[in-house]
């Protein structure tokens, strides 16, 4: 134990900032936001940022199955943007479409990661730099077959994005639901278990018996079907497909993912953190955008918040001695 | 592997000269390739255009090279480049006696922002992957405050005449630039302790530290240095288009880490050179000229990088693997 805290108070003591943190974050802007400015507490702005905080939120549940898994994918934005871009050419504003199309691109998303999957196994690369790669295929495939927006979303996919169902948001309920599954595969099944485990010390697990090269091609698949649900809901709220949609996304998913506490060595972390991570973000920005901050200025401003999350996230001295 | 005992050796020998020289035999492919298809590669007036035409991702990726000896990388290189061709245009503001005070002011930038990585990196352990893409949308952001958004600044008359001059008739200066450039890179990689402890401190960090090495002073140098050559990039960029464009460097950063992976430096560290990254940087412009010339989309360029990054990164693995069980 770190010498100062035997000083503390017990509550304290019992105070880890990596699981807790996140919450009074999102508490303390939300408060802020909240007594600061009226035009936050109204019905329609609230419902406003769940609907935009949602294809992020797909994306950092994703996200953070992957980096339990002690891996990382940057090909989600650009898996997104393929998802949008040809969810809309495809529906092209027919409702009969929607279906098919909705379950085919849920299959590309999932076969994305699968080829991100087999291809860490395979090639034994860093998945930093084989995702970084696939970013670029991806980026390349998106403006070969479109260099301007293209297509309409149909009347189900915009219900999905902007409807409400008594009141709250579809897309914020369509997040929870995956919230849930999500929460339960990694807290109440094997699959989980072994995740974690594989995250921790990867040699470690294998020597229990854990299949290491499945559960990271099942952790890429599942952040690969994740991009695709985003996809969906960001072209029910596009409405059309814009080839760069999705550009950027996995920096602000990964964000989000550290924001929640979850440790980019692996191991360790929570999907439910994440979206509080999500929040947060999406707060901020609403914000930022209710105080008339320039867009420049928010670049600059996210970017610095990039930089104070990943130095506050890193592992601690005394985890890295033990 | 199971013949007499000096054929492993000799084996293991091969592998290793490969693994040291795969870009070089990679470039003479690429250039047969090319000739092969097409007249242009054979001209000399063509391959210096194509050496110009690139300078700005090559002078670049320079400095990115000492990051990633150390086992870094930068992908704020990008947005630096972006910035300081801003910058550099405004304090040229179109008047040819400011050129000289211009580009110092604008090396400087280049180097803080590099210096700041490298202290950020030096004292902490965070991933430098994510902590300069965050500072990649910093200084974008910044970029983007300072010029409001729109092309702001004026070249000084002659600068960019005096960069896209032909020696000759043939050579640009630009490239003349760049080329003398690498070679200064070159020299420092070689002959200081710098460059020297760049590859012990990449190759087992811990072990640096042990033997006392000043890691955290050579981290810093080499963020900063890669901070100077992109502003140099920065700078060469301005030259070579004449505009100053808030987003003009954006993207650029692939191309100097798909360089630098195709000329044998890896993301782990501790090997490749500035030789390679050379070689990297002329292969990747022949292969998007390449692309061109075929008649492909020109976004196909993108998945060509993509796939040289992935395939790059995995064949050096594989060499890498094999020479170290020997």
């Amino acid at each position: 134990m770190a010498l100062g805290t035997a000083a503390l108070h017990p509550a304290w003591r019992r105070l880890d900032l990596a699981s807790t943190g996140i919450w009074l974050l999102l508490g303390g802007v939300a408060l802020l936001a909240a007594i600061c400015l009226p035009q936050f507490r109204e019905v329609e702005n609230l419902a406003n940022i769940v609907r935009q905080s949602s294809v992020l939120g797909m994306l950092a549940i994703g996200q953070t199955f992957v980096i339990l898994a002690g891996l990382i994918d940057l090909s989600v934005g650009m898996a997104t943007g393929l998802v949008v871009v040809l969810t809309c050419a495809l529906v092209d504003g027919d409702s009969a479409m929607t279906l098919p199309v909705v379950l085919l691109m849920l299959a590309l998303g999932a076969g994305i990661g699968a080829v991100n999957g087999t291809l860490v196994n395979v090639l034994r690369i860093h998945p930093l730099i084989l995702t970084f790669g696939m970013l670029f295929v991806l980026q390349g495939a998106i403006f070969t077959y479109a260099d301007r927006s293209v297509g309409r979303a149909s009347a189900p996919l915009q219900t999905l994005a902007n409807g409400d169902l008594l009141g709250i948001p579809i897309a914020g309920i369509a997040v929870l639901l995956v919230l849930a599954v999500a929460h339960f595969l990694i807290v109440r099944t094997r699959f989980g278990h072994h995740l974690t485990a594989v995250g921790g010390h990867a040699e470690n697990a294998r020597r229990a018996g854990v299949n290491v090269r499945r559960i990271r091609f099942l952790a890429f698949v599942l952040s690969g079907l994740s991009a695709g649900l985003a996809g969906l809901i960001l072209a029910g709220r596009l409405g059309t497909g814009y080839p760069l949609a999705g550009s950027g996304l996995e920096l602000d998913a990964i964000v989000a993912v550290v924001l929640g506490g979850t440790a980019l060595s692996g191991g360790r972390g929570s999907v439910i953190r994440s979206v509080a991570g999500v929040l947060v973000l999406s707060l901020a920005s609403n914000l930022l955008n209710l105080m008339d901050v320039s867009a420049f200025v928010q670049t600059f401003t996210k970017g610095v918040i990039v930089i104070a999350v990943i130095l506050a996230n890193q592992p601690r001295r005394m985890a890295m001695a033990a | 592997m199971t013949g007499p005992a000096a054929s492993p050796a000799l084996r293991a020998r091969l592998d290793r000269l490969l693994a040291a020289n795969a870009i070089f035999v990679a470039l003479l492919l690429v250039w047969l390739v090319g000739a092969a298809g097409s007249e242009a590669f054979v001209t000399p007036g063509y391959l210096f255009n194509v050496v110009r035409q690139i300078a700005p991702v090559g002078i670049a990726a320079i400095g990115v090279t000492y990051v990633m000896i150390l086992g870094g990388v930068d992908l704020s290189i990008g947005a630096v480049i972006s910035l300081t061709a801003v910058f550099c245009a405004v304090q040229m503001d179109g008047d040819a006696a400011n050129t000289l005070p211009a580009i110092l002011l604008t090396c400087l930038v280049g180097t803080a922002i590099g210096a700041v990585n490298g202290a950020l990196i030096a004292w902490s352990r965070v991933t430098p992957f994510i902590l300069t893409l965050g500072m990649a949308v910093a200084v974008y952001g910044l970029t983007q405050i300072y010029s409001g958004g729109t092309a702001r600044g004026t070249v000084a008359p002659g600068f960019r005449d005096l960069a896209n001059t032909r020696l000759e008739g043939l050579v640009p200066v630009l490239a003349i630039v760049f080329l003398a450039l690498a070679g200064i890179g070159l020299a420092i990689q070689k002959m200081t302790t710098f460059g020297r402890q760049l590859f012990l401190i990449g190759s087992n960090r811990q072990a640096a530290i042990l033997a006392g090495l000043p890691v955290r002073r050579t981290t810093v140098i080499a963020y900063a240095l890669a901070g100077l050559f992109g502003a140099l990039g920065g700078i060469a960029l301005l030259a070579r288009s004449g505009v100053s464009s808030t987003s003009a460097g954006q993207g650029l950063e692939f191309q100097v880490l798909a360089a630098i992976v195709l000329g044998g430096t890896t993301f782990e560290g501790g090997r490749g050179g500035i030789a390679g990254t050379v070689a990297g940087v002329l292969v990747l412009v022949m292969a998007f000229n390449l692309v061109n010339i075929v008649g492909l989309d020109y976004h196909l360029q993108l998945v060509v990088m993509g796939a040289i990054i992935i395939l790059a990164s995995a064949l050096y693995g594989q060499l890498q693997a094999r020479t170290g069980r020997a």
